[in-house]
């Protein structure tokens, strides 16, 4: 009896870690198509609302580039119940903070503040959903702001133009090849009709989904959404056509010159798979890509940096939750001039021995845990499980999916990783830039 | 007299609301080494945040980064591990270690999750007591430095805080780039490294707060393994006064088609009694989130810049106030103006009532925020000890902030603000 119950503990021991949910979050729907999400946490007095639009700079039309971004701003601009800057003064004076942010597959709308306010800023929320009071005026106004944020983002960093070519370059046909603040001379056409035809086609119930993390009550998040965002009418839901983009059969360099440069960079960005494609064949890239070439323990920088002293730093990453095309940035800072077609070839080179003597079985393991581990991080604060839940169910993912990818981890082989890596190193859809003066 | 009962209570429900206490407890390990502490099991994860008081204002003359070089090259090989198995430890135990050379201090933070905490405090130590900054390790970080700075020198915003420190803190070390300079660096030997860690990690200029799944006991055990070792300075580390800032705007060319613009003044060190107060008034002109005069006149109202903002710096003995905004070369000018007209409006007439009222509550409200994480714990438990606030700071606090009076405040913001004391710096293009 004595050992059965510990040998059963044992077991329960060492699979629960895997066994459990990342963020226990709960989940319901509204009649009008809103999807709630609910990730309860007491650990202090504190909330975090984000709601996330499933669509971005992605659903804008051939020459309105910027538009969903510009419609974010807009967004901070008063209804007629919270006129003028009604919100974010009450955020503000209770002590909150807020923002929003735009991609190519999703706009998201965030407020952190005293749960003691949550009904207040639930009702804000959802008035702001289709009680927008716009002026033409707040919308030029507006506008100047927005090329303001261009130049500072892009028109300024020579490094942020060449990624925006790159971007254009590796994506022709996808609206990933467009940027989301939206080519400068076509943020300048964008105008009050614009704005508000957007607005009333895409900002509905049933293209939304609501986070709420924090010190929430799952049974009162339920009864407020229904109060206040269940009276918003459904709309005619956003369907996605898939645009695929043909392979590249040219291979592109890209130069950005600017004399304020001083340090060379070397880029090259890939046209990957995404998690929304295979979970099983991200995450085996995703682990592959740690090991050859994330931070300064990778397998690349210990041999190119440490060792042979070629680079002053080379990495890349991964970013897989995209709806379409999944991409991948590889970078690298070379300790002298070197041409950087030859860049390209020292690391190809570096990566093909790699793959023929095969990872290390030890490194396989850390890489692993280290996700594992990284879940329990990630649940230490109220915003962060709410942005990961959100974006992740925005992009389409299955919240179950999501919450068991510590299971998922675990039965990666070494050799799915292998294989995702060869796959990865034969993939011939890449761009590569130069920075230099 | 229902009335005022009902009031008093909602007084009394308002205030509990808002002034949310937060238990710590004072703890002192065997080696003399006292720290602030809450334990929190909701997660397993300890969180560790510490001070050394020193940073790059120790640097010698002529070897300006040798601090900076000294804290990258703690992760690059210790007497247990070279560098990249120290580096592949941290993966495998799920820990977190970072170190950021400041002007006048040096920031630390370490994480650990709880099954793996004896191996996660063991990397620790050995980053802190056991480096051993071999050559080909300086030799490599050196480098990563240069190309560093040299990607700095291309930033049009990281130009203009540098060169705004250079010339607004003039004779004073806090006017020093922190990674030093492509021909300071160059002058750090491997001796003067040694140096540079002896000097400023001294168990008498130290400050830790702890917040997470660990006993009193053992935290203090493993304060003790980690610092007790450290060497003693004797005293607390001071940072002379500045003696005077400059005034005025200074131009630097860069060619872009928007100018980054960093402005400040003198403010108030974080010790001053009046600090709350400024702290207030920076709030209402250009701190916080969307609501500042700053944001809306600048942005709302005109549209010429995406971002504007005004923060303090409060040092050890001084304290600044830093203001930024980026603006199309052609309307520098013009934004630069309506910098100063808010300067002198806040000069002249001060803040309203409400204001007053709204920065009251929003710094009441926000305290909480502090408590979402085991590292923002640690790191609040830690900064009230830097300053010296006291052990009852968490409880003093909603007091210092109700007790602010109107009248009194704005005679603060008479006395402060200064548009003719405003330094810019200009980054970009001049409009010709």
């Amino acid at each position: 009896m004595k050992l059965t119950s510990l040998i059963f503990l044992f077991i329960l021991f060492s699979t629960s870690v895997f066994a459990e949910k990342i963020f226990n979050a709960k989940s319901f729907e509204l009649r009008n198509g809103l999807k709630v999400v609910v990730i309860e946490n007491k650990r202090a007095p504190v909330v975090a609302q984000m709601l996330w639009y499933n669509f971005g700079s992605g659903v804008e039309e051939n020459g309105k580039s910027g538009l969903a971004h510009f419609m974010e701003h807009l967004m901070f601009k008063g209804t007629k119940k919270f006129p003028d800057s009604y919100y974010s003064d009450f955020i503000s004076k209770i002590g909150g903070s807020e923002n929003a942010f735009t991609s190519y597959d999703y706009t998201a709308y965030y407020q952190v503040f005293p749960k003691y306010e949550l009904e207040k800023i639930m009702q804000m929320e959802s008035d702001r959903m289709v009680n927008l009071t716009l002026s033409e005026e707040n919308v030029e106004i507006e506008k100047k702001v927005i090329l303001e944020e261009r130049f500072q983002r892009v028109e300024s960093d020579p490094s942020a133009k060449l990624d925006e070519s790159m971007r254009s370059i590796l994506f022709p046909n996808h609206y990933y090849g467009r940027p989301i603040i939206g080519w400068k001379h076509e943020i300048e056409n964008l105008g009050f009709d614009d704005v508000i035809k957007f607005y009333k086609k895409y900002y509905i119930p049933n293209n939304a989904t609501l986070v709420l993390s924090g010190d929430v009550d799952f049974e009162n998040v339920k009864k407020l959404s229904k109060k206040y965002f269940g009276k918003r009418k459904k709309g005619t839901p956003l369907i996605y056509e898939s645009v695929i983009d043909p392979k590249l059969e040219t291979s592109v360099m890209v130069e950005m010159r600017h004399p304020t440069v001083k340090q060379n960079i070397w880029k090259k960005f890939y046209r990957v798979i995404s998690y929304k494609t295979s979970l099983r064949e991200s995450l085996a890239l995703e682990i592959g890509l740690k090991i050859l070439a994330s931070g300064s323990s990778s397998i690349l920088y210990e041999n190119l940096v440490n060792k042979k002293k070629v680079f002053s730093a080379v990495g890349g990453y991964y970013q897989g939750l995209t709806r379409g095309e999944g991409s991948v940035y590889f970078y690298a800072i070379p300790n002298k001039e070197i041409e950087f077609e030859k860049i390209d070839k020292i690391i190809n080179d570096e990566i093909d021995t790699i793959l023929k003597k095969g990872i290390s079985k030890k490194r396989f393991e850390i890489e692993k845990k280290k996700f594992i581990f990284d879940s329990i991080y990630e649940r230490d604060g109220v915003l962060n499980p709410a942005q990961s839940v959100g974006e992740a169910i925005t992009i389409g993912i299955q919240l179950d999916d999501l919450e068991s990818l510590n299971n998922k981890i675990v039965n990666i082989s070494l050799q799915d990783v292998s294989t995702a890596l060869r796959k990865f190193r034969d993939n011939n859809n890449f761009v590569i830039g130069e920075l230099n003066n | 007299m229902k009335l005022r009962l009902l009031i008093s209570l909602f007084l009394l429900l308002g205030l509990y609301k808002q002034s949310l206490a937060i238990e710590f407890e004072e703890l002192t390990t065997n080696k003399g080494i006292s720290f602030w502490f809450v334990k929190d099991s909701s997660l397993p994860l300890v969180s560790l945040s510490f001070t050394f008081r020193g940073g790059a204002v120790l640097d010698p003359k002529n070897k300006e980064g040798s601090t900076n070089l000294m804290v990258s090259l703690l992760d690059e090989g210790t007497e247990n591990f070279n560098g990249n198995d120290f580096k592949l430890s941290l993966k495998e135990n799920g820990t977190k270690i970072s170190f950021s050379a400041e002007k006048d201090k040096i920031e630390g933070s370490f994480q650990v999750v709880s099954s793996q905490i004896q191996e996660g405090f063991w990397l620790l130590f050995e980053s802190i007591n056991k480096p051993l900054f071999e050559p080909q390790e300086i030799d490599k970080v050196k480098k990563q430095i240069v190309a560093s700075i040299k990607i700095d020198k291309s930033n049009i915003q990281t130009q203009a805080s540098e060169k705004f420190n250079k010339l607004f803190f003039k004779e004073s070390k806090l006017s020093r780039n922190v990674k030093g300079s492509l021909s300071s660096l160059k002058n750090i030997s491997r001796k003067d490294i040694f140096e540079m860690h002896k000097m400023n990690f001294t168990k008498d200029n130290l400050v830790i707060g702890i917040a997470g799944d660990i006993n009193p006991d053992k935290a203090k055990k493993y304060v003790d393994y980690v610092f007790g070792e450290l060497p003693m300075l004797g005293k607390k580390r001071q940072i002379p006064k500045f003696e005077t800032l400059a005034k005025g705007e200074n131009f630097f060319e860069m060619e872009s088609p928007q100018s980054t613009v960093i402005f400040g003044q003198r403010g108030v060190s974080r010790k001053e009694e009046n600090y709350f107060a400024v702290r207030i008034l920076n709030y209402i002109l250009g701190g916080g989130g969307f609501q500042s005069r700053l944001y809306k006149e600048v942005r709302e109202k005109s549209g010429l810049v995406y971002s504007i903002y005004a923060y303090l710096i409060p040092f050890e003995n001084d304290g600044v106030i830093i203001g930024g905004f980026q603006t199309r070369n052609e309307t520098v000018k013009e934004t630069i103006l309506k910098v100063k007209d808010q300067w002198n409006t806040m000069k002249k007439e001060g803040i309203n009532a409400r204001e007053l009222r709204d920065a009251k509550t929003y710094y009441k409200g926000s305290f909480s925020r502090n408590l979402t994480s085991t590292i923002s714990i640690a790191s609040l438990l830690k900064v009230v000890q830097y300053y010296d606030l006291g052990r009852d700071y968490f409880k003093k606090r909603s007091e210092i902030i109700d007790n602010l009076k109107l009248k009194d405040v704005n005679l603060l913001a008479s006395e402060l603000f200064n548009k003719n004391d405003l330094f810019f710096m200009i980054v970009g293009k001049r409009d010709i």
